[in-house]
């Protein structure tokens, strides 16, 4: 027995001695790896990692905007959620050559200015006839005395094919790796835990992004430059460009957490979403400021151009090119830009690009509506408008859809009828039942949407629910107009609901605000087989409303079929065409093989008569290099529009696979970009987001959350 | 003394399930354990000068993910040249670049660093073939390509 206890004992010493000598910074490291293993695990579905939150002690001093995320491996953190879990060992301050009046980019905290790591975007495009090749430098760089990530959500277009990314380390240039999202996080994670330089970006809707760019060192700068293509919009005679700046605040439905959340900079994790934008307060400035420039060459005269959005300087270079810049005096990024530009004669007529390279030919057709669908009268409709009363529209922007939907009533036509529907946190309607457009029941309309305010929440699904959930009127053409902001973390829900309800009604999505939704609204109108439009704050909603009027006023080429001639034609995307209103061309693109002259010949139906464009085109070999990206783009548009109804699992695969083979962003798809010549010296440091003013005519107060 | 006994064992069971896992952990670690190295791809066009060229780089040992690619150390190759996203899905890069300008380089000269994440203890083995070489004439040149594992700072 006393063996035994000997035996015990010197066992009990050597497993202390043993304990005693480990090396507890190898403890903390496995424990780190741990932590990655679980962040995969969460990745895979199963997000098991527990959220820890620690205040910092009294007295201690934080970084205003900045999350420290401690020493590697002690608390288990997703990489993707932001917490502040400890006090910085040496609190972070601005370098002396960061200090207010020295020139760096500053944001005004309670009068008191911060420097934050976003210094500057510079946008550089060139239009050549409609596709649009755009370059978006990213300045980041590090105003504090330790090593800094930097996390930045920003918006762009949400036809945006984006192919290229590089990372800037002072004269080195790294292209970023397309790869698998999961795995490119992965590869990210660790090479920000070793230390070394990395970016990575990924997609969080198609026009919502996330560059994260870690360990920067203190006083460095590190650019990220992205490229895409993107087809410019062509209505009622006018291109449209647009480059939006700023993510507006979205509202997310109760339970939700694959949404947008939107709160006070500086604080993280209290909306509960997935992504997260910071925004700053209506008394802060941020320094980020931005710089825009365009060369166009639309092939033919320029006659005119606008810019309704910003203050720009216009040169001309020759009678179908333009130099166009951003004033410096309208630097703010708080608001999307829209440049508009009208070319010579009195209709653009149909026309093919393609391109052909090792992978094949690809094309795209810019189809334009018969020319006299504008003589024919059209047939009596059933005209439903469906008001967003929530809280990011007060103010300007539902000032001015009450505006277009008083106008609209007052041009509704007898034989007629017509409904108002109001939502936010739930939705309301002006009848039971669509009513005539009697003179009375228009004045009564009037008065009825002149008395709706904006407040609440956006519960946008009743609204879609209320518009389409009653029996058509079979008489009647029905347009559905959807009024909104569209800032909506759920725009998945919102899309299947459409898809599901939508019968035989048309719709039509207007954009209202500064920096609305785009990818929302312009997808809405697509599964709507109807057609977008935008109000911004200084556009004249009759305007828009008459041109609208003007396009329903006349009917539709419906059933619409192409014959290709010679061409051999596969994968067009959309893969079913949708009607051809006046004034609104389409664009359609697939893959060819064949060259040499043809007539693609275009034929619909309008009521009952048949109408037929021919096009002649003439194959050239290489005319454009983004038509394969602009192809594979609309194709992961399409995929993605059937995955928010059809969850087979072979839809992500397809996405996944086209995005890696043709080296695009999507939901599925990241880049991301590692310099392995060099490890910064200590832990990865501490995670800034960069906060963002709310976008233009938006208030602060009922739209972000504290 | 019996309680003694009992004492240690109950002492020595805990300090050995505390430990268990970790010591677990540890071998685990050291299985799935990357780290970051860069490696250099060189051209010897000889008295031509390089005006573009392209090769192809594959991975023939050891688990290596391609991290970034960044240009040579001419001022005509700096520029982080293209790759084709189609042959990468392929484990496989195939990286190109070209140079119309005046300022060519001769002789050896580094053209592209390739950043790689390396996983597991096996020390990696590649594949290098280059598809062409040409002059500024657009003729195709004799060229050597070679690949060097990259100096880390």
């Amino acid at each position: 027995m006393k063996k035994l206890a000997i035996i015990s004992f010197i066992l009990l010493v050597i497993v202390l001695v043993f304990l005693i000598s480990i090396d507890w910074g190898k403890v903390a490291w496995n424990l780190h790896q741990m932590q990655n293993a679980a962040d995969a695990e969460a990745l895979s579905g199963a997000k098991s990692a527990k959220r820890v939150k620690i205040d910092l002690p009294a007295g201690s001093q934080a970084i205003p905007g900045i999350q420290q995320t401690g020493e590697p491996g002690l608390l288990p953190i997703t990489a993707d959620e932001i917490w502040v879990i400890a006090k910085p060992e040496t609190p972070a301050r601005a370098s002396d050559s960061e200090t207010p009046g020295s020139g760096a980019m500053l944001a005004r905290i309670e009068e008191k200015e911060i420097p934050l790591p976003l210094k500057h975007t510079d946008v550089e495009g060139q239009i050549s006839g409609y596709i649009a090749t755009v370059h978006v430098t990213q300045q980041f760089h590090n105003p504090y005395d330790e090593k800094i990530e930097a996390v930045y959500v920003f918006p762009l277009p949400q036809n945006a094919a984006v192919n290229e990314f590089i990372m800037v380390i002072g004269e080195r240039r790294i292209r970023g790796i397309i790869r698998e999202r999961q795995e490119a996080e992965q590869i990210y994670r660790e090479a920000r835990r070793q230390g070394h330089v990395a970016s990575l970006l990924t997609q969080e809707r198609p026009n919502i992004f996330t560059q994260k760019v870690a360990n920067i060192e203190p006083g460095k700068a590190i650019d990220v430059d992205i490229k895409y293509f993107n087809t410019l919009a062509y209505v009622d005679g006018w291109y449209e460009f647009v480059f939006p700046m700023v993510v507006g605040p979205r509202f997310n439905p109760p339970g939700s957490t694959d949404g947008v959340g939107a709160v006070a900079r500086g604080t993280t994790g209290v909306s509960g979403q997935k992504t997260e934008v910071q925004y700053l307060k209506p008394n802060e400035r941020s320094g980020h400021d931005i710089a825009l420039a365009l060369d166009i060459d639309a092939g033919v005269a320029i006659e005119e151009i606008q810019c309704p959005t910003h203050a720009i300087t216009n040169a001309t270079e020759s009678p179908e090119k333009r130099h166009v810049q951003l004033s410096s005096l309208d630097s703010i990024p708080n608001k999307d830009f829209v440049l508009r530009y009208k070319v010579a004669g009195q209709t653009v007529k149909s026309a093919l690009v393609t391109h052909r390279d090792q992978r094949g030919g690809f094309f795209t057709l810019m189809l334009y509506p018969p020319e006299d669908l504008q003589t024919l009268k059209r047939a009596p409709m059933e005209m439903v408008f469906v008001l967003d009363c929530s809280g990011s529209m007060s103010g300007k922007p539902i000032a001015k859809a009450k505006d277009a939907i008083k106008r609209a009533l007052r041009k509704l036509e007898p034989g007629d009828t017509f409904q108002v529907i109001r939502f936010s946190q739930s939705a309301s309607k002006f009848g039971p039942e669509p009513v005539p457009a009697t003179k009375a029941n228009v004045r009564e309309a009037v008065r009825y949407v002149d008395g709706l305010r904006g407040s609440g929440g956006t519960m946008m699904i009743e609204g879609v629910k209320a518009a389409l959930d009653f029996p058509h009127d079979e008489e009647r053409f029905r347009f559905v107009c959807f009024m909104t902001d569209g800032y909506i973390g759920n725009e998945t829900e919102i899309l299947a609901a459409v898809h599901g309800r939508l019968g035989a009604s048309r719709i039509f999505s207007f954009g209202v605000g500064s920096s609305v939704n785009r990818y929302l609204l312009d997808r809405m109108a697509k599964l709507g087989k109807g057609a977008v439009a935008y109000v911004g704050p200084n556009d004249n909603s009759s305007e828009i409303v008459d041109r609208f009027y003007d396009r329903i006023s006349h009917p539709a080429l419906t059933d619409v079929a192409i014959d290709w001639g010679n061409l051999e034609v596969e994968d067009v995307y959309p893969s079913q065409l949708p009607d051809l209103f006046v004034g609104r061309p389409l664009i359609v693109t697939g893959r060819f093989r064949g060259q040499g002259n043809t007539t693609i010949r275009v034929a619909g139906r309008v009521g009952d008569f048949t109408r037929q464009i021919n096009i002649r085109t003439r194959i050239k070999d290489a005319t454009h290099p983004g038509i394969a990206c602009v192809w594979a783009r609309k194709k992961i548009e399409q995929l993605a529009s059937r995955a928010t109804y059809d969850h087979s699992a072979a839809l992500p695969r397809e996405i996944t696979q086209t995005a890696l083979e043709y080296g695009l962003m999507s939901a599925y798809t990241a880049f991301v970009a590692v310099d392995s010549t060099r490890q910064t010296a200590g832990d990865h440091g501490v995670t800034v987001a960069v906060p963002v003013p709310v976008p233009e005519g938006v208030r602060y107060e009922t739209t972000v959350r504290d | 003394m019996k309680r003694y006994v009992i004492l240690s064992l109950i002492l020595t069971g805990l300090a050995i399930m505390l430990l268990a896992p970790r010591i677990g952990h540890a071998s685990r670690v050291i299985e799935s354990k990357v780290r970051f190295a860069p490696v250099d791809i060189y051209l010897d066009s000889g008295s031509r000068p390089l005006a573009a060229y392209q090769f192809e780089l594959k991975v023939t040992q050891g688990k290596v993910k391609i991290v970034g690619v960044e240009g040579g150390e001419h001022e005509a190759f700096r520029e982080a040249p293209y790759y084709d996203p189609a042959a990468l899905a392929k484990d496989r890069i195939i990286i190109a670049a070209f140079n119309t300008g005046q300022d060519l380089p001769t002789g050896r000269t580094r053209i592209a660093r390739v950043h790689l994440q390396i996983g597991g203890d096996v020390e990696p083995e590649y594949e290098l073939n280059l598809t062409v070489a040409a002059a500024a004439d657009g003729q195709n040149c004799p060229a050597e390509i070679a690949l060097e594992r990259g100096e880390r700072e």
